[in-house]
């Protein structure tokens, strides 16, 4: 059978890739926030853990993540039903989280410690001068390294199909199979991954020539080498 | 409630340090092959016929927007249906390789990009031609600027090779998995899985860190 | 030695040189002074061809620059240049600095072009320096090695591109001192500057170029004696 047969399953694949990726970017964005948040806390301990959270989920493979979310989490919680979608989305908001919280916390320190000082003596909050006065100027910064870390996302989602769900990598192996011609289902699906994934590596590209021309130098993606807290002066590469 | 027990790993001892070696073999392969791909792409970018650019510029863009899994099940189930049957080792040093080959040829790109101009003056001003000039003023700098992005490359890396598992390739996620259903002890199992990557992945920054400090006392 | 007649350039709709001419005999020093932005930097750089120009003849020690058949790295091998933010190849010794030019361009031997290094390094006041990296040396002292690495390939003439416009105060005089017996032992020298006294005390001809072209021309004694034009009369005031 023409592999133009099988498009129906494969859009339908990928629309549950595209419902994967919006509930990773969506939470993932706002966990990492938090997370990132919570790195430039003045209670140590939860320096602590964020630091130590953000540190062992970037130095871990994803795939383990989603293993230990598939196996984990109904063992944790035998009462509730973990569907394959549930825990490959809760392990990418846990993945992603951490390389949000680290670009949070580098567009944080991007401020100019001027800024801190002058809040501080305007007697502002410590969430105050967060809210209003460094993170309205460090998001200028966190904003590229966060459009790569979307890309990635959308890659990432290819593993949920490790844990069974039908997104739209295992669709491509199905339909291969049943079509007996997995060379052009794959070629089908890598042209989908393409069409969603350029525009937005399209917009990241034009975002950033906005940033250099206003001046700003700008670090792409958060660097795994910053476990040991040195930040890669050069555009570092990606993950698949 | 959920006990913790370790010791159901202990049996697995073996096999999971067999899991690391294969996965250690796998990245330094894979990484090695990207090297010499991306050097290729990074050439071909810069290649003065038109016909080599756009080949390398597709190659790298293609790659920058499809998953890494996809190209590995094109390579191992896609290619051996047509009868080039790759091993999972081989199939996945070829994705592997393949795939970092693209992001390495940007981090080379920028690398030696970020060689200050001036040199560059110095050397055509004492009369240096544009390969003495390469060789002699602009790859030393050059390579200094990347190594710390070419590391954070071989990390992740590394990580992504977990993915070979899904080809059934006995690397440490693969073994990791067979113990698990063995044992059933999964948070203890993963979080041993977990702490053995973390473990890796930090001591190759570390590592990579002094060799660099070392290497560059200019 | 150096002839230049009519030189203009442009870079897009902006005309930096508009018709600059000059002769330049062996064993002259001719300083070039004006404001920022009048094209000195510029014609400088077209001497030893890392600029480009539009029209006009330059003939540098016989080799006519806008023939087709010029071959730049010749050029290059014959005029040495100086820079403001001096260049020094930082991955490399001092001594190795001074060598590589003989070594890969002049075809010299290694050890030959490490004695003559040496040389150089005494006549610098710097050859107790030779083996160390250039990110130890003071500004001043990294141009000194600056020049001693333009003059091992035996220069028939020696450019200067503002050499002491990026050092401390303390340390222009050692970098002058160079200069001025470089001048002494008959070097046929172009130097763009803003050091006056340098000027006034070593110069046999001052050029004063303003908008791309040469206002005055004459020796120290006409130029900042009696100086015939008023836009020139200005700029002394300002810089005196």
């Amino acid at each position: 059978m023409s592999i133009f047969h099988y498009t129906d399953s494969l859009l339908r694949a990928a629309v549950m890739t595209l419902k994967l990726c919006a509930f990773g970017a969506v939470a993932g964005t706002a966990w990492g926030l938090v997370v990132g948040l919570l790195r430039a806390s003045s209670f140590r301990p939860l320096r602590w853990l964020a630091a130590l959270y953000t540190s062992v989920l970037r130095g871990v493979p994803i795939l383990i993540v989603l293993l230990f979310t598939y196996y984990g989490l109904p063992l944790a919680m035998p009462n509730l039903r973990f569907s394959a979608y549930i825990c490959g989305a809760i392990g990418l908001t846990l993945f992603v989280g951490a390389y949000v919280a680290e670009a949070v916390r580098g567009g944080l320190e991007s401020v100019p410690t001027g800024q801190t000082e002058a809040a501080q003596a305007l007697g502002l909050s410590n969430f105050q001068r967060l809210r209003l006065v460094m993170l309205p100027q460090a998001v200028r910064v966190i904003v590229p390294p966060w459009i790569g870390i979307l890309l990635a996302l959308v890659k990432e989602t290819s593993l949920v199909s490790v844990v069974g769900l039908v997104e739209l990598t295992r669709a491509g192996r199905v339909v291969g199979q049943e079509s007996n011609n997995t060379l052009a289902a794959f070629a089908l699906v890598a042209l989908v991954y393409f069409v969603i994934c350029w525009p937005i590596g399209q917009f990241g590209r034009w975002y950033e020539h906005r940033l250099a021309a206003s001046g700003l130098r700008t670090v792409h993606e958060p660097a795994v080498s910053n476990l040991l807290g040195e930040d890669a002066e050069v555009p570092t590469g990606g993950a698949a | 409630m959920v006990t913790w027990d370790f010791s159901a790993l202990s049996p697995y001892k073996s096999i999971i340090l067999h899991g690391i070696g294969e996965t250690a073999l796998v990245s330094v392969l894979s990484f090695a092959l990207a090297c010499v791909l991306g050097l290729i792409a990074y050439l071909g970018c810069a290649n003065h016929l038109r016909p080599v650019r756009v080949i390398s510029s597709i190659y790298v863009e293609v790659i920058r927007n499809i998953p890494m899994l996809v190209v590995l099940f094109f390579i191992y189930f896609g290619l051996g249906e047509k009868g080039l049957n790759f091993s999972p080792f081989w199939a996945a040093v070829a994705a592997l390789a393949i795939n970092n080959g693209a992001y390495l040829a940007e981090i080379f790109r920028a690398g030696f990009q970020a060689v200050p101009s001036g040199l560059h003056e110095a050397a055509s001003a004492l009369g240096l031609g544009p390969f003495q000039t390469f060789r002699h003023v602009t790859f030393m700098p050059g390579i200094r600027n990347i190594i710390p992005a070419a590391t954070n490359q071989f990390i992740m890396l590394m990580l992504f090779s977990s993915v070979a598992s899904t080809v059934a390739f006995p690397d440490l996620t693969y073994e990791l998995q067979r113990i698990n259903s063995a044992t059933l002890r999964t948070f203890e199992v993963f979080t041993v899985g977990a702490a053995l990557y973390y473990v890796l992945s930090t001591a190759i920054a570390l590592a990579a860190g002094l060799l660099s400090r070392r290497m560059y006392r200019w | 030695m150096i002839r230049v007649e009519g030189l203009t350039k442009s870079y897009g709709a902006h005309q930096v040189l508009k018709g600059v001419s000059c002769e330049i005999a062996k064993g002259e020093v001719v300083c070039v002074i004006g404001p920022s932005g009048s094209g000195k930097s510029t014609f400088l750089r077209c001497l030893n061809m890392l600029e480009t120009f539009d029209g006009g003849t330059v003939v540098v020690n016989g080799h006519d620059l806008s023939a087709r058949s010029v071959d730049a790295r010749a050029v290059r091998r014959e005029v040495g240049m100086v820079f403001q933010h001096f260049n020094l190849f930082p991955h490399l010794r001092v001594v190795d600095n001074i060598t590589l030019a003989p070594v890969h361009v002049s075809k010299k031997s290694k050890g030959v072009s490490e004695a003559n290094a040496m040389e150089l390094l005494e006549r610098v006041g710097l050859a107790d320096k030779a083996r160390v990296f250039p990110k130890s040396l003071s500004g001043g002292q990294q141009q000194r090695v600056a020049i001693a690495r333009a003059l091992a390939m035996e220069p028939v003439a020696m450019l200067f591109d503002e050499p002491t416009s990026a050092l401390d105060p303390e340390t222009v005089d050692d970098v002058l001192q160079v200069m001025r017996r470089l001048a002494d032992d008959g070097m046929t020298m172009v130097v763009v500057s803003h050091e006056m006294g340098f000027t006034r005390d070593v110069a046999d001809r001052v050029l004063f170029m303003d908008h791309g072209v040469v206002i005055e021309e004459g020796t120290p004694e006409q130029v900042f004696g009696n100086p015939q034009h008023d836009r020139t009369r200005a700029f002394l005031r300002r810089v005196s």
